[in-house]
């Protein structure tokens, strides 16, 4: 089988459960880990033009939660430049709050961040770990943006059976690292009716789970690809959660125009906002 | 009827043996289901208000239930270090009841440079490399959030912070997390230079351990110094027996009841043996000296019943006060709001009421066992400390009795003086002495990170997002420059902290330390935190935000007085739109402090206003109610002027002192009042009874009085510098005791005249008598008896010459029962001139006018005679005026008859 480019992988997840080019491939029952990923990557090659809107629902350990929308542009350039924009909408206060992540051909990847109330200036942003999350989400920029395949091997464990969907079960590793090559990182579930991962444990350093990473309200794009309308990412640590809900999604160019990845349009789109500009209409703050 | 009540251990040995063996066993049996209390929760008022909010503010802001596991090493920073450090991290993780743990593995840092932020936990896990190593600890030093919270500033110092599980500390919870930790700790102790774990789990099981040395150590120590002392002043090995008899059943019947009752065990508890072995040998002392008393009096056969009985006729009523009073003392703690002291009284008034019951069963009973040795060196006189104080006190007293009460007073005000510097702690950690290595431990933790004591100030403003609005940030920024200023604190942190280093790593220096200016950019400045950083400091909506101060003060009057300080500040800061409290176990506790003072100034006043009721009734006189107090209030008054001076703090060992001694000293009082009033029935010289009854109340007073400060004292050697502070105060208050008992209270002893409300009650007198008699006419029953208790009695054998003729007496007497003949003697002829009976007077001439005696009156039988001296009535009319006016009048009636009597007679002839 052949294998997908590096930038078509890396957005694989960034974009959500990407919609489907051709048809089914087939794995037999022998099939090794990475054949099983290679199929559900084939199945679920992406669009080079998505908008979606979003609601992140964040729910810390005592059971409140904070709301947040969002809407998130990507687009894959001819040269292969991977462009992601995600804008918060709401609340008021966040209103402008940009994070802008670009992928070049060679694999950089550059995230920079705007903050209107801060001035018109694009801050680089640099992360690790649970340090990258998303902007006070559950959810890390690498969560979203997928594995890139060659650059993990994947173990196939006894398949599973629940509610009557049977799953592949593949443990990731990470290669090309002596350190940690031997450590699980992650645990895909992936349904063998429609190569869909559902599920994926994400495991700390000492092989624990840390985060569980689910996803729900499945919806058929097309024959063969689905797309999932929330996806749950549970922190079992700080026992909080983070839920994206999908909204809207529309596969479009013009949806989804080069410029709205530039600082200019951010800037005019959402200028900065001086201290005497701040309002303290109660209102507002309530809202 | 009470003396009966003594005699059922010697009339019905089996009968009782049987009783007091079934009572044993089956209270005994509770004591399986003891249990043992040493939570912070029991030194917290249950209705203190505050417990509301802080549960409320728990529950949002996380607990502050948290163990310090404090590192230091001169090495940290390198792989192989951190590396045991992240395996005792994920080790510690493991333990069960453990919430959640934070170390350097768990921290984010936010570095803002050149135009880029860096957001990363601080290390993901353990480095490899020596730089990698260094790179965080430059990263972890230059996180002002982290200082002293994590990292001493010199980097040689970290600590992990382990949050706990917010249960009951049943089934040794706290313990088991302590133990836990410290098999973790000991794993990697080896490792780096110094390593332990400070927090309420660790003091909640060193108080546990400290409690059962306390009660392996204190209670056998106790037995030895009982034993000893008594043996060494009385010289009687049934003198020791009895009282570990009676101590032993006593405590298997307290801690059988706590067992059954469920009252738990605490720190406190750990001298409940203790107090029974010393508290109860005092009234075995007493009784033993009545009864060795009533062998010399009663030598010949049946001498040991006659003895007990006489034990029981002169003990009786004493001890059943005494055991009241004892009782009172403890039992004035048992309404107190804080669980400690609580259940240390009820434990301790149980203990005192159930030694009572045992001692009066098991006393006579051992009594008639083996209580014909009559081998004590104390009812011979014989006793050389006793008698050398006594009669140092007695020249005292004959000499300058008016020096001695100035003296005694001007003492009294100069201790009343220092006890206006007394301040009161309720700190847990100053339970333990300062050279522990809990206390050395938490000194440590103070001096390189920050005090283990953790509170939180609250802020709660009526709208959301209320502290996104940088005028409320601002808030608490100016209450954490207050604290600053306060500089008592070691350290605070808020939100305004984060948004101060958020923005500092945005605009670099230039920002200095300032807040961000508009709420726009506070919110978005939170989204590069991790919604975990800020669990502790604001509410999920923003309504609400927390200050966690991290402190040191172990003085709660100091540390309280900065608090109501501090929430002035605040609530002047917050202004009226907020609402603010200041919460913490912590300051509960210590909050507690002053309620245990105002509680003790109750309990104490109600003690006292109790024994004066109780000793006015009993002595029916309101002076015997006062002069029951002055040797109570004396050592009181000593006692907590040496606290003053020594620097003692009240807490809720100390507090309890003075309640509990006064109910012991009170019972010297009350066994030499009773004594002396026995007594003065013999004499018309009060001061002779003063004399007489010291004498006999003497020995047993000073050697009970010095086995209890022995046995308080043996409370020194307790784990608990509360209880070793209690133990030397009861013991020095006892030793002062002795001093008023024997010293001060003659002195005011040979200017009263007291009758016992007991003795009125129990005269058995003729009821024809008193009603016949000219004497006690028009007068109530009430008054006749208290009228014949004034009096002298004296028993008159067959033949036995009660008045004798040409003598000079200034006495009349009353005849109460049996018969006397008047008869005159004229040269060698007599005449017989009346027969007089019960009931009727004679005398009277006499009393009222200095002359010869007329005739002899010679007892025919046994005669009972009340004798009315007149020097004394003229002593008592200032005592008992009304009854003296009443006898007094009564005399002129029989004068006044016998001269018509004379007049008619002389008519006739």
């Amino acid at each position: 089988m052949k294998s997908l480019s590096r930038n078509q992988l890396l957005f694989f997840l960034l974009f959500s459960f990407l919609p489907i080019q051709e048809s089914v491939g087939f794995v037999s029952d022998e099939a090794t880990g990475t054949e099983i990923m290679e199929e559900v990557y084939k199945r679920h090659q992406q669009f080079p033009y998505i908008y979606e809107e979003q609601s992140m629902v964040m729910e810390d350990r005592n059971g409140d939660r904070d709301t947040r929308k969002a809407r998130r542009y990507s687009r894959v350039e001819e040269d292969g430049t991977v462009k992601f924009l995600l804008l918060f909408d709401y609340p008021q206060e966040v209103k402008g709050v940009a994070l802008l992540a670009n992928r070049s051909p060679d694999g950089k990847t550059n995230k920079y961040i705007y903050l209107p109330a801060y001035g018109e200036q694009l801050i680089e942003s640099a992360g690790e770990g649970s340090g990258d999350n998303f902007l006070g989400t559950d959810f890390s920029v690498e969560n979203l943006t997928g594995e890139i395949l060659s650059d993990h091997r994947y173990a196939r464990r006894d398949d599973r059976e629940v509610d009557e969907n049977k799953y592949f079960i593949l443990d990731v590793y990470k290669v090309n690292n002596p350190l940690t090559e031997d450590r699980i990182l992650r645990r895909h579930f992936i349904r063998q009716d429609n190569f869909y991962i559902t599920l994926t444990h994400h495991f700390d350093k000492h092989e624990r789970i840390s985060r569980i990473q689910s996803h729900h309200d499945l919806k058929a794009v097309n024959s063969n690809m689905w797309r999932a309308n929330m996806v749950l990412m549970e922190n079992i640590n700080d026992q909080h959660q983070s839920l994206i809900k999908t909204s809207r999604r529309i596969f479009s160019h013009d949806y989804v125009p080069a410029e709205v990845f530039t600082a200019k349009w951010l800037y005019e789109n959402y200028p900065h906002i001086k201290p005497a500009e701040d309002s303290d209409n109660p209102e507002e703050i309530a809202e | 009827m009470i003396s009966q009540i003594y005699m059922l251990g010697y009339r019905h040995r089996g009968l009782v043996s049987l009783f007091l063996l079934i009572a044993t066993v089956l209270i005994g049996a509770g004591m399986h289901r003891l249990q043992v209390d040493t939570g912070i929760d029991s030194l917290i008022p249950a209705d203190d208000p505050s417990r509301l909010v802080y549960q409320k503010v728990m529950g949002e802001f996380g607990t502050d239930n948290k163990t310090i596991i404090y590192i230091k090493d001169q090495n940290l920073w390198t792989p192989g270090k951190l590396a045991k450090i992240e395996q005792l991290h994920f080790a510690i993780e493991k333990i069960e009841g453990v919430s959640r743990v934070n170390s350097l593995f768990t921290l984010h840092t936010l570095h803002g440079v050149d135009n880029k932020i860096i957001t990363r936990p601080l290390l993901i896990a353990a480095p490899k490399t020596e730089q990698e190593a260094l790179d965080a600890r430059e990263s972890a030093l230059a996180n002002p959030l982290y200082q002293g919270n994590f990292f001493s500033d010199d980097g040689k110092v970290t600590a992990i912070i382990v949050s706990v599980e917010d249960r009951e500390d049943s089934n040794n919870f706290s313990r088991n997390i302590h133990l836990a930790l410290e098999e973790q700790l000991e794993v990697h102790r080896a490792d780096f230079e110094y390593m332990a774990q400070v927090g309420p789990p660790r003091i909640s099981a060193e108080l546990k351990n400290s409690l059962y040395e306390d009660f392996i150590l204190l209670g056998p120590l106790s037995v030895v110094i009982l034993v000893l002392s008594i043996l060494i002043f009385m010289r009687s090995w049934l003198s020791a027996m009895v009282p570990l008899v009676t101590s032993l059943l006593t405590i298997i019947w307290t801690f059988g009841m706590l067992g059954w009752l469920g009252v738990p065990l605490n720190i406190l508890s750990a001298m409940i043996p203790s107090l029974i072995i010393v508290i109860g040998s005092t009234e075995d002392t007493h009784m033993m000296a009545a009864f060795l008393r009533g062998l010399d009096e009663n030598p010949g056969e049946n001498s040991q019943k006659k003895a007990v009985q006489y034990m029981a006729n002169h003990i009786g009523l004493p001890m059943i006060l005494t055991v009241l009073t004892t009782t009172l003392g403890f039992a004035s703690n048992l309404f107190s709001n804080i669980g400690l002291i609580q259940h240390f009284s009820f434990a301790a008034t149980f203990a005192m009421l159930a030694n009572g019951v045992i001692t009066v069963l098991v006393m006579p009973l051992m009594l008639s066992l083996f209580g014909s040795h009559k081998n004590s060196s104390m009812a011979k006189g014989k006793n050389r400390l006793p008698d050398r104080i006594v009669s140092v006190f007695r020249y005292s007293q004959d000499r300058f009795p008016i020096s001695i009460l100035v003296f005694t007073a001007i003492l009294c005000a100069f201790f009343i003086f220092q006890a206006s510097k007394l301040y009161v702690t309720n700190d847990p950690l100053s339970y333990f002495p300062s050279d522990r290595p809990l206390i050395q431990d938490t000194k440590r933790i103070h001096e390189d990170l920050a005090g283990i004591k953790i509170f939180f100030i609250s802020l709660e403003a009526k709208q959301g997002k209320a502290f996104q609005e940088p005028k409320n940030i601002q808030k608490l920024d100016d209450i954490q420059r207050f604290l600053a200023d306060q500089g008592v604190y070691d350290r605070s942190i808020s939100l305004a902290d984060h948004l101060k280093f958020i923005n500092h790593e945005f605009r670099g220096d230039t920002a200095g330390n300032a807040l961000p200016q508009t709420r726009q950019l506070v919110a978005q400045y939170l989204m590069f935190l991790q919604r975990g950083d800020l669990d502790n400091y604001v509410s999920h909506d923003y309504r609400r935000a927390n200050i966690v101060v991290r402190h040191n003060i172990t003085d709660s009057h100091t540390l309280n007085q900065y608090i109501e300080e501090l929430q002035e500040v605040i609530d002047k800061i917050a202004g009226p739109d907020m609402k603010t409290f200041i919460v913490g176990q912590n300051l509960m506790v210590n909050s507690a402090a002053e309620n245990l003072m105002v509680a003790q100034v109750k309990a104490l006043s109600l003690l006292m206003a109790l024994i004066f009721l109780i000793m006015s009734i009993m002595f029916t006189s309101l002076k015997g109610g006062v002069i029951a107090l002055v040797p109570a209030i004396i050592p009181i008054a000593l006692m907590f002027g040496i606290m003053g001076y020594l620097d003692i703090p009240l807490n809720p060992g100390t507090a309890m002192v003075a309640v509990i001694a006064i109910g012991i000293a009170i019972d010297g009082t009350i066994h030499l009042l009773a004594r002396y009033n026995e007594l003065c029935r013999r004499t018309s010289n009060y001061a002779e009874a003063v004399h007489a009854a010291v004498n006999d109340e003497a020995t047993p007073l000073i050697v009970s009085s010095i086995a209890l400060a022995l046995g308080f004292g043996i409370l020194i050697f307790s784990n608990f510098t509360i209880v070793a502070q209690f133990g030397a105060l009861a013991a020095a208050t006892m030793l002062f005791s002795i001093f008023a008992n024997l010293l001060i209270t003659p002195i005011i002893m040979t200017r009263i005249r007291l009758v016992g409300l007991y003795q009125i009650l129990s005269m058995a007198i003729d009821p024809d008598v008193l009603d016949g008699s000219p004497l006690l006419q028009n007068m109530s029953n009430y008054q006749r008896r208290k009228a014949i208790l004034i009096s002298e009695l004296h028993e008159f054998e067959k033949g036995e010459l009660i008045v004798e003729q040409n003598t000079i007496g200034r006495n009349m007497h009353l005849i109460l029962s049996g018969e006397a003949e008047v008869i005159r003697r004229d040269g060698d002829e007599s005449r017989l001139l009346a027969t007089l009976k019960a009931g009727q007077v004679f005398g009277e001439v006499g009393y009222i006018r200095e002359t010869e005696r007329t005739a002899d009156v010679v007892a025919t039988e046994k005669v009972s005679a009340l004798r009315f001296d007149y020097e004394r009535m003229q002593k008592d009319l200032k005592f008992f005026p009304n009854i003296v006016a009443k006898l007094n009048f009564n005399i002129s009636y029989i004068l006044g008859e016998r001269l018509a009597d004379m007049v008619e007679n002389s008519k006739k002839k």
